[in-house]
């Protein structure tokens, strides 16, 4: 007999995730060591908020109570490679020829620009 | 220079596959004994555990026999249990290594190799049965089949050949798929072979990472793969001498949930939290192996047998 969790599991869309690195430059913001890997969502299922798997979701994540536990919430952008991420994790690795294998690395830095809030739910 | 196969998978170059594969026998001889001599005691008793049968003399009496045995005003008179001849077991047994991307991008891969020539060296040695080697990623195929004998250097470079850990994705809910379907077809052509004990086994070299949303769908085909009598081990590559908290023990999972309210919130669990192996390991160093797959097996054996 299947049980609702797993009819559940079997209805949904496999929920996709990569696993990012950490860093950043700044000291008063840095992650103990065994915080800095991390499994994040990174495509975007039907039950997944868009805004959860780009900068935004990131950011909110980086500033939860199991990572950074900030009081207020900083807002980061992401380096990766060099430049700003702007797309979600999957448009980056796609355009870059990567797959969910690859482990990225996302240097965070505080965001200079406000963040946009989108209501979408 | 590499090589095709019919199914379009590229091969590694045969004499490098070669040269690594008697690297790593000379490099894990001593394991691949060691391994041996622990698993000649689990997988072949020379004594069964349990009492049975009925006779004269014995060593423990049979108490449903008792009441017989004195309203026959003791004339049926076999009360007694003796340890029972055990019947030969076969194995056949299937290695299946991760070949997807990620065990190629840290030190996994080359961990997954070396302990995939160590066990199936053992295996060999031990003289048990059946040995198939299987890769998985997106896709999986079959590196050696469970029929073909495994017992040359050519053939285990013919193994090697087949990793090169490109694959895109790392889909254990097919393998498993497959693993059950191997182990139907492998038990139908083997019946001919009349009053031997059939096991089947799978061992699965992986860094374990597999989306977690596949977790709960692994679990049921677990579920169907015990029913068959097919136990599968899985063991998890985290070698030790990546950087500092980089292992999979300490590996967490973010994820978006709603609270009663619908709000949003970050949940993070430890990845292994929802790990859907009842039987798996954590082998940090290729010197842990032989003892920890042996500790395994005996623990698993005497459940079955209870
Ligand atoms: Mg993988």
């Amino acid at each position: 007999m299947a049980t609702a969790t797993e009819i559940q599991a079997a209805l949904e869309p496999e929920a996709a995730q990569v696993k990012v690195v950490f860093t950043t430059t700044d000291e008063d913001i840095q992650l103990p060591e065994s915080k800095r890997q991390l499994l994040v969502p990174a495509a975007f299922p039907n039950y997944c908020n868009p805004q959860d798997i780009r900068r935004y979701g990131l950011s909110r994540i980086l500033n939860s109570e199991s990572m950074l536990d900030t009081p207020t919430a900083i807002p980061f952008d992401f380096l990766v490679n060099g430049t700003f991420l702007r797309t979600t994790l999957e448009d980056y690795l796609k355009e870059n020829g990567l797959s969910f294998e690859s482990q990225v690395t996302l240097q965070y830095v505080r965001s200079l620009i406000p963040p946009v809030y989108e209501a979408s739910f | 220079t590499t090589h095709i196969t019919d199914t379009g998978r590229q091969l590694r170059d045969f004499s490098e596959s070669l040269q690594q594969w008697t690297e790593f026998q000379t490099k894990t001889h001593s394991l691949s004994l060691s391994l041996t001599s622990q698993l000649r005691l689990i997988l072949t008793p020379s004594q069964s555990t349990k009492l049975s049968g009925s006779y004269r003399t014995g060593k423990r009496l049979n108490i449903k026999k008792i009441i017989p045995y004195i309203a026959s005003s003791y004339k049926r008179d076999k009360i007694w249990m003796r340890r029972s001849i055990p019947t030969k077991r076969a194995y056949q047994i299937l290695l299946c290594v991760d070949d997807s991307k990620s065990m190629g991008e840290s030190s996994s891969g080359n961990l997954a190799l070396e302990s995939l020539v160590m066990v199936s060296r053992a295996l060999t040695m031990l003289e048990v049965g059946q040995v198939g080697v299987m890769g998985f990623g997106a896709d999986v195929f079959t590196a050696h089949d469970l029929v073909e004998p495994f017992a040359t250097h050519e053939a285990g470079a013919r193994v090697l050949q087949n990793f090169s850990f490109d694959q895109d994705g790392t889909d254990i809910c097919l393998l498993i798929r497959q693993t059950i379907d191997r182990f139907r077809l492998a038990r139908q052509q083997s019946a001919t072979r009349g009053s031997e004990d059939l096991w089947q086994l799978s061992l699965i070299l992986s860094d374990g990472l597999t989306p977690s949303s596949a977790h709960e769908r692994i679990r049921r085909l677990l579920r169907e793969a015990m029913e068959e009598r097919v136990m599968i081990v899985f063991i998890v590559m985290d070698d030790a001498g990546k950087k500092k908290g980089d292992s999979v023990l300490e590996l967490k999972e973010a994820k978006f949930s709603k609270d009663e309210m619908g709000n949003s919130r970050v949940v993070i669990e430890r990845y292994l939290d929802t790990f859907p192996f009842q039987y798996y390991l954590i082998v940090h160093h290729l010197e842990d192996l032989p003892g920890a797959l042996a500790g395994l097996l005996r623990t698993w054996f005497a459940e079955v047998n209870s």
